[in-house]
C-alpha cells in the first residue's frame, strides 16, 4: 500500500499516528474521527465537524509515547480551552515541517483495550491481546498468537486475558462487539503476513464506545533493516 | 527416518559395554539384560571376551547379524569412528548416550557433533547426544544406563524430554503415582530426532494415549508447532516448557514488543496448535495419568460425590478455580438421592455421602445414578479413610467393576499405607477412575482434559 511504501522512501522509522490510522481504515479497522491541522483557524473548523469534546495530540513521525512527554491534551470542551491547548501544545514542541496539530474526537468510554502486532525471529508476525491504557505495563494481561489468526484463535484470546470480564456487561456497559474485536486481531495478523515492512504495531488505546471498539492511538514502526 | 528400529529393534548392540560399574556401558548392559528385552544384545569391547555373561564382539563388524539398534557409551573422541562404522554396517538406528557435545562449554564439543550431523545427515535415526538413552515399555527395551527405569508399569503416557534429570524425576514419581509409561525418550543434543519426529511416531503407535514433552529451548519451534497441530487430533500433546523464551527484541519501540519478551514460554504458540501447556511437573504427570486412565469429560458440568463434607467444599473451591460448573441436580436426580440419603445431609451437589459409610449399596447405587444423570459431565469422588468406612471403597469398586462407566471418575481416595491401595490400584487398570492425592489435583486434572480437549477439537 502506498501509505507504507512511501514512509519507507522517505526513510521514516515509524509512521504518524495520523497515517497509521489512515492505513488502517483500510482494512475496515475502526479508528476515531480526527483531522490533522496547522493552524488554529483550521483546528476550530474541524472542532464544528467534530463536536466537543475533543483531544489533541502533536503528530509526528519521530515520537512514538506522546502521552509520556506531555503532548497529548484530552478534555477539550470549548472553543477557549480549544485555543489554549493549541497554545500550549505549539510552546511545548514548536511544530517542525512534518509535524502538524491533530484534532479528534474524544471516545467516551471506561473500558480500554490494547492490541499490537510483533515480528518474532522464531514465529514471525504475533498478535498481541490485553487490557489497554496506563495497565497495560502495570498488569502485563496480556495474550498472544502467532499470524494467521482464525476467528476462533482470536475470541479464544479475547477469554483469555485474566481481566476478560472486562468485555461482558459489567455496571451497567454492554457487552462488548467480540466478533468485531476478534476481526481486529485477524486483520493485524493479516496485515503482519502481507507487509513485511512493518515491524511493530501498536493499538492502545483502543477504547470501547458502548460495545463497539475504536482505535484511539496507532502506532507502527517500520522494518528499516532490510 | 523410521523410528521403529529405535523404538522396537530386534537386535541390540552396546558399543562401549562394560563389566566394570563405574562405566557407563556396565549400567546400559545390565538394563538390557535385567528385564525382558527378548531381542538379541551383542556386547561391543574388544577388550573382553564376556561381559555379564554374553560373549562380546570386537567390533560392530564382527557381529554376523543385523544390526536394529546401537547404544554408543564410548568416550567421545571414539564417537565419530564408531558412527562411521555403524553408517558401513547398515545400523538402523543409533542411541549415542556419550556426553561433551553441543552442551559442553567448549567450542570443539559442538564442532563434533556439527561433524556428526554431517556425517549422518537423516540415513538414521539418532538419539542424543548426550542423553541417558530410551525405554521402550512395551517392547520391553531399557535403552538406557538407569536400569530402574524398568520399574515403572508400562502404560499408555509417552514422556519425551530434553532434560535426563527431568525425565528420571518424572519416570520415577509416576511409578509412585501410579502412571503408567509407553516411552521415556530423552532426545539430549537431538542431532537428528527431534520432538516432532517422535510425536509423528507416537500418534501412529497403538499403545501411547498421551505424548507429555518437557521442552527447554529449540531453535525452531515452528516445526514443533506443526507436528502438534498435525497429530493433535489422534493424541493429546501435554507440553512443559522451561526456560524463559526469547521472544522479540528488548530494544523493542512498541508496548507490544516489549511484553511479547515477558510471554515466556511459546505458550501461545502451543496452544493455537491444539496442545496444552502446564506450567510444573506435578501437572504433567496429573494430566497424563488423567489421559492414560479416562475418558475425557464432554463438558465441565461436575458431581462432587465426598465421603466427607470438608474435602467436598475443597473440590467445590478448587471447581470453581478451574472454571468447572458444579450446579444443583435436576429433578429427576435430586429425588433419587433423597430417596437413599436422609435429609441430614446435603444432598443436591455437592453430595454428602457421610450418612452412607454404613450402608456402601446405597452409596455405590448413588454413584451410578450421578453417572446417568444427562447434566452431568464428570465426577469428583472423596473419600478420606476412616475405620468405619473401611469397606467403602471395596464396594465401590465391586459395584462398577462390570462396566467401565462412561463418564470420568476424578478420585480422591485417601488412607493409609496398606488400605485400599489395591482397590485403587485395580481401579485405575479398570479405567474405573483415576486417583489423585488431593481434591484440588483431581479437579485440575479434569478441567486440564476439558481444556486440552477443546484446543484439539475446536477447529
Amino acid at each position: 500500500m502506498d501509505i507504507i511504501q512511501s514512509a519507507m522512501e522517505m526513510g521514516l522509522n515509524q509512521l504518524t499516528e495520523h497515517l497509521a490510522k489512515e492505513f488502517l481504515k483500510g482494512f475496515g479497522l475502526p479508528v476515531t474521527r480526527e483531522f490533522r491541522v496547522t493552524s488554529l483557524e483550521e483546528a476550530k473548523a474541524c472542532s464544528k465537524e467534530l463536536g466537543m469534546p475533543l483531544v489533541l495530540k502533536v503528530d509526528s513521525p519521530k515520537i512514538a509515547h506522546k502521552t509520556e512527554k506531555g503532548l497529548v491534551i484530552t478534555n477539550v470542551a470549548s472553543q477557549e480551552a480549544l485555543e489554549q491547548a493549541f497554545q500550549e501544545l505549539q510552546n511545548k514542541h514548536p511544530l517542525q515541517e512534518d509535524e502538524a496539530i491533530l484534532v479528534q474526537e474524544m471516545v467516551e468510554g471506561k473500558r480500554e483495550l490494547a492490541m499490537g502486532l510483533i515480528r518474532d525471529p522464531q514465529f514471525g508476525p504475533c498478535v498481541m491481546f490485553g487490557l489497554g491504557g496506563i495497565f497495560l505495563e502495570v498488569l502485563n494481561d496480556v495474550t498472544f498468537r502467532v499470524a494467521p489468526l482464525d476467528m476462533s484463535d482470536a475470541l479464544e484470546m479475547l477469554e483469555e486475558i485474566r481481566s476478560h470480564k472486562i468485555l461482558g456487561q459489567v455496571r451497567g456497559m454492554p457487552e462488548a462487539n467480540k466478533e468485531k474485536l476478534a476481526k481486529m486481531l485477524v486483520t493485524l495478523g493479516e496485515i503482519g503476513l502481507n507487509f513485511q515492512n512493518i515491524k511493530e504495531i501498536d493499538l492502545n488505546p483502543v477504547i470501547l464506545r458502548g460495545s463497539e471498539p475504536v482505535i484511539v492511538d496507532a502506532l507502527i514502526v517500520l522494518n528499516r533493516n532490510e | 527416518m523410521d523410528l521403529l528400529p529405535l523404538l522396537k529393534p530386534r537386535t541390540v548392540a552396546v558399543v562401549g559395554a562394560s563389566d566394570d560399574p563405574s562405566k557407563l556401558g556396565f549400567h546400559v548392559m545390565k538394563s538390557l539384560k535385567t528385564w525382558s528385552y527378548k531381542g538379541k544384545i551383542y556386547p561391543i569391547n574388544p577388550n573382553r571376551t564376556f561381559v555379564m555373561d554374553t560373549p562380546t564382539f570386537r567390533d560392530l563388524a564382527q557381529v554376523d547379524d543385523l544390526i536394529d539398534l546401537a547404544i554408543i557409551v564410548v568416550p567421545n573422541k571414539r564417537v565419530e569412528w564408531v558412527i562411521g562404522q555403524c553408517l558401513e554396517k547398515n545400523v538402523k538406528s543409533i542411541v549415542l548416550i556419550t556426553a561433551g557435545f553441543k552442551e559442553s562449554e567448549g567450542k570443539e564439543g559442538a564442532l563434533l557433533q556439527e561433524r556428526l550431523k554431517d556425517l549422518v545427515g537423516d540415513r538414521i535415526p539418532v538419539v542424543g547426544p548426550n542423553t541417558f538413552g530410551l525405554v521402550s515399555y512395551h517392547h520391553g527395551l531399557n535403552a538406557s544406563f538407569t536400569p530402574e527405569f524398568s520399574l515403572v508399569p508400562p502404560g499408555g503416557a509417552a514422556i519425551i524430554s530434553q532434560s535426563g534429570g527431568i525425565s528420571h524425576l518424572m519416570a520415577f514419581l509416576a511409578m509412585e503415582q501410579g502412571l503408567g509409561l509407553s516411552y521415556v525418550v530423552g532426545l539430549g543434543n537431538r542431532l537428528n530426532v527431534d520432538f516432532e519426529h517422535m510425536l509423528y511416531h507416537l500418534a501412529e503407535d497403538g499403545p501411547t494415549k498421551v505424548a507429555g514433552l518437557y521442552v527447554e529451548g529449540i531453535e525452531e519451534p515452528k516445526r514443533l508447532l506443526k507436528a502438534i497441530k498435525d497429530v493433535s487430533d489422534r493424541i493429546p500433546v501435554v507440553v512443559m516448557k522451561a526456560g524463559k523464551g526469547e521472544l522479540a527484541d528488548k530494544a523493542s519501540l512498541s508496548h507490544t514488543g516489549s511484553l511479547a519478551g515477558s510471554q515466556k514460554n511459546y505458550r501461545f504458540g502451543i496452544l493455537q496448535s491444539g496442545g496444552f501447556v502446564v506450567e510444573d511437573v506435578q501437572s504433567f504427570l496429573d494430566l497424563l495419568k488423567a489421559y492414560e486412565i479416562l475418558a475425557p469429560p464432554k463438558g465441565n458440568r461436575v458431581a462432587i460425590l465426598s465421603g466427607q463434607a470438608g474435602p467436598g467444599i475443597v473440590a467445590l473451591d478448587a471447581c470453581e478455580d478451574y472454571g468447572l460448573s458444579v450446579k444443583p441436580f435436576g429433578k429427576k436426580t435430586l429425588s433419587e438421592i433423597e430417596e437413599i440419603i436422609p435429609p441430614m445431609a446435603f444432598r443436591s451437589n455437592p453430595v454428602d455421602l457421610g450418612p452412607l459409610w454404613y450402608d456402601q449399596s446405597a452409596l455405590v447405587e448413588i454413584v451410578k445414578k450421578v453417572l446417568k444423570d444427562p447434566d452431568i459431565d464428570a465426577i469428583l469422588f472423596l473419600m478420606m479413610f476412616a475405620s468405619a468406612n473401611v469397606n467403602s471403597i471395596p464396594a465401590l469398586l465391586e459395584g462398577l467393576l462390570d462396566k467401565r462407566p462412561e463418564k470420568p471418575i476424578f478420585a480422591c481416595i485417601v488412607a493409609p499405607k496398606d488400605i485400599w491401595q489395591k482397590e485403587i490400584k485395580e481401579g485405575e487398570a479398570k479405567g474405573i477412575f483415576c486417583n489423585f492425592s488431593t481434591p484440588e489435583r483431581a479437579a485440575k486434572a479434569c478441567a486440564g482434559m476439558l481444556s486440552l480437549e477443546k484446543r484439539r477439537y475446536r477447529i
